[in-house]
């Protein structure tokens, strides 16, 4: 059982008349001892296009290998082999294999005999997922997808279908290898299924990643965690993003529990820390009047775990009332960053040169100010900086798909204020 | 534990009333010392804690409950010596009775319009008195639970009793059990205790 704590960074000094409220709450969560059983299920590509070449294969083989060797004992785990439809290589009796020094051994072995066939249906392969998590006991759900391609063997319709059907059940973290996959995709499913996205450009990465992805799944100790937000009577919820580690838009999602209060979704958390950017329209009141205008909740499995509010109070003081919070202003920029890296990628694939170099212009003043030095040196790979304070750039000619893939995915991934 | 804030919302929350974000302060109430009270039967508000006195309007609460009833009839005695068609003596009328449920109960003659003021004590209808205007009088609940008569600017004005004194339209007049008031050209409204 985890302990949360959320602390609020905001400033409460709204000018006579002023609406809105921004906060960036912080949510830590620590002391999850791994007491809940969990379930892991590893879906991997075996389409015709991951034989070309073979080292691609046997590179996602072993990096299956590597997940299963994570598993830990009593953790619920299975093996699909995707193509047109789902086959689950592992176990085959149809439920989730336990953990054990057996069964992972059998499950790596039934891994390297996989062969290439067919196409590729990712809907399909999320649903047989979301079937066999369905067997297992309640606990952290965590899904590992890899593919190398695009969806062609479903309509995006059926993959939303697919998505709808899910979504809630399992958290998915997706890799894409190689370059012939698409990153809107793939995004797509990770962000539905409150997972990660990215570009594993080389084979021999893969079995690393692997690793890593499936430790944290194992670190998560809590079930499916909320961000409830209760607001006063009256006050409109005008965003919620999560803003770090990654940036991940929630405003949409909110799913009400009563009249006044909403929950977000968060999936499970491990020992980890994650910040939000919440903005409240609330009616005004008179200088001098305080008032709540938010308070967020972490709820665990219906049960309430730490909170921390957002206040709002009314003074004719303008040095107060003028005043952009740190973190708010920080994280602004970082969503902004995000943005005018994915705008300026989408205007190059599109040959406006012109949007291009002012979005990622705009992008590399902004990495710049706010220290965020991986971005930056993904920006790098995809244009000349002639001057990183205004944001002065040039297009690179013969940019490697691989490097303008690995910014797009990794543009959502924020730094926290003063880290960089 | 439930807390009132200062808007008077009942709120769950003790910091902040969770229905209008108003900080709440000291005022506290717990409930699980003190019983749950009904509002105020005199201006709806709520009950503090055991307080014996309304703060809203001074209601006693621990005042054996009584019931007031106002029962209208016609009275010729009144009636003679008038002429008119609009205010001739009806052949029948029956008594009508209603309970003063509320604080405020106004008598008058609702007009059949749509959206339309409709008094508590509406006395539309036939047999009708012409002589009440729309809105006529207001009754008003004391803090000893009795009522008081106001006038609203009627246009023949209210008396009670034999007083042939108008009643005024500023201060009420308190009225006790049996206390008729008169209005129009034959109505008489009398008081009742239950």
């Amino acid at each position: 059982m985890s302990n949360f704590t959320a602390d609020t960074y905001q400033n409460e000094f709204l000018p006579t008349g002023g609406t809105e409220v921004n906060a960036v709450v912080t949510v830590t969560s620590s002391g999850g001892g791994s007491t809940r059983p969990g379930a892991e299920i590893v879906i991997l590509d075996t389409s015709l296009s991951m034989g070309v070449p073979s080292a691609k294969l046997s590179a996602a083989i072993l990096a299956t290998a590597t997940a299963i060797d994570c598993i830990r004992d009593g953790v619920m785990f299975a093996v699909i082999s995707g193509s047109t439809d789902a086959r689950i290589v592992y176990p085959r009796d149809g439920g989730m294999a336990v953990g054990s020094d057996a069964t992972r051994s059998a499950a790596r072995l039934a891994v390297s005999r996989l062969g290439v066939d067919g196409g590729t249906a990712m809907g399909t392969w999320l649903r047989r997922a979301g079937e066999l998590f369905a067997s297992a006991p309640p606990g952290a759900r965590h899904a590992i997808l890899l593919t190398d391609g695009r969806n062609q063997h479903e309509t995006s319709e059926q993959l939303d279908e697919a998505l709808a059907s899910v979504e809630g059940c399992f958290q998915c973290d997706c890799r894409g290898v190689g370059t012939d996959w698409e990153v809107g995709e793939l995004r797509r499913i990770a962000q539905t299924l409150l997972g990660t996205v990215d570009i594993v450009a080389d084979p021999r990465g893969l079995a690393d990643d692997f690793r890593r992805l499936t430790e944290r799944a194992m670190g998560r100790a809590t079930g499916n965690v909320s961000l409830r937000l209760w607001t006063p009577r009256g006050a409109t919820v005008t965003l919620v993003r999560q803003v770090a580690p990654t940036i991940e838009e929630l405003t949409h999602r909110g799913r009400p529990v009563d009249e006044l209060s909403v929950d977000y979704p968060t999936g499970s958390w491990g020992d980890e820390s994650r910040d939000y950017h919440l903005a409240i329209r609330v009616s005004a009141r008179g200088l001098g009047d305080e008032m709540l205008a938010g308070r967020v909740t972490l709820i665990e499995d219906g049960e309430l775990r730490g909170q921390a509010l957002v206040k709002a109070i009314w003074t004719e003081d303008e040095q107060r009332s003028t005043q952009i919070n740190r973190e708010v202003a920080h994280y602004t920029g970082q969503a902004e960053l995000a943005e005018a890296i994915q705008d300026g990628l989408e205007a190059r694939k599109a040959g406006d040169c012109e949007t291009a170099t002012i979005k990622l212009g705009r992008a590399v003043a902004l990495a710049t100010a706010s220290g965020n030095a991986s971005t930056m040196k993904l920006l790098a790979g995809v244009v000349e900086i002639d001057d990183p304070v205004t944001g002065t750039v040039r297009l690179r000619a013969g940019v490697a798909e691989a490097d303008e893939m690995a910014l797009d995915t990794r543009s959502t991934k924020t730094v926290r204020l003063g880290s960089g | 534990m439930t807390a009132c804030c200062p808007s008077g919302h009942a709120s769950s929350t003790t910091d902040y009333c969770d229905q209008c974000g108003a900080p709440i302060g000291a005022v506290e109430v717990d409930t699980s010392t003190t019983t749950r009270h009904d509002p105020c039967p005199g201006c709806s508000a709520s009950r503090s804690g055991d307080d014996r006195f309304c703060e809203g309007c001074g209601h006693d609460f621990e005042a054996p409950s009584a019931v007031w009833e106002a029962v209208v009839s016609a009275d010729r005695r009144r009636s003679e010596g008038q002429a008119s068609d609009l205010v001739a003596f009806p052949d029948v009328y029956p008594e009508r009775s209603f309970r003063l449920e509320v604080a405020r109960v106004q008598i008058g003659r609702s007009r059949p319009r749509p959206g339309g003021s409709v008094p508590e004590i509406d006395l539309a209808g036939t047999p009708e008195d012409q002589g009440i205007s729309h809105l006529h009088a207001l009754l008003e609940r004391q803090a000893d639970g009795s009522y008081a008569l106001r006038d609203l600017g009627s246009t023949n004005g209210t008396t009670v009793n034999d007083d042939p004194t108008p009643v005024g339209s500023d201060a009420g007049r308190p009225l006790v059990d049996g206390d008729r008031i008169r209005l129009g050209a034959w109505t008489t409204v009398t008081l009742r205790r239950r």
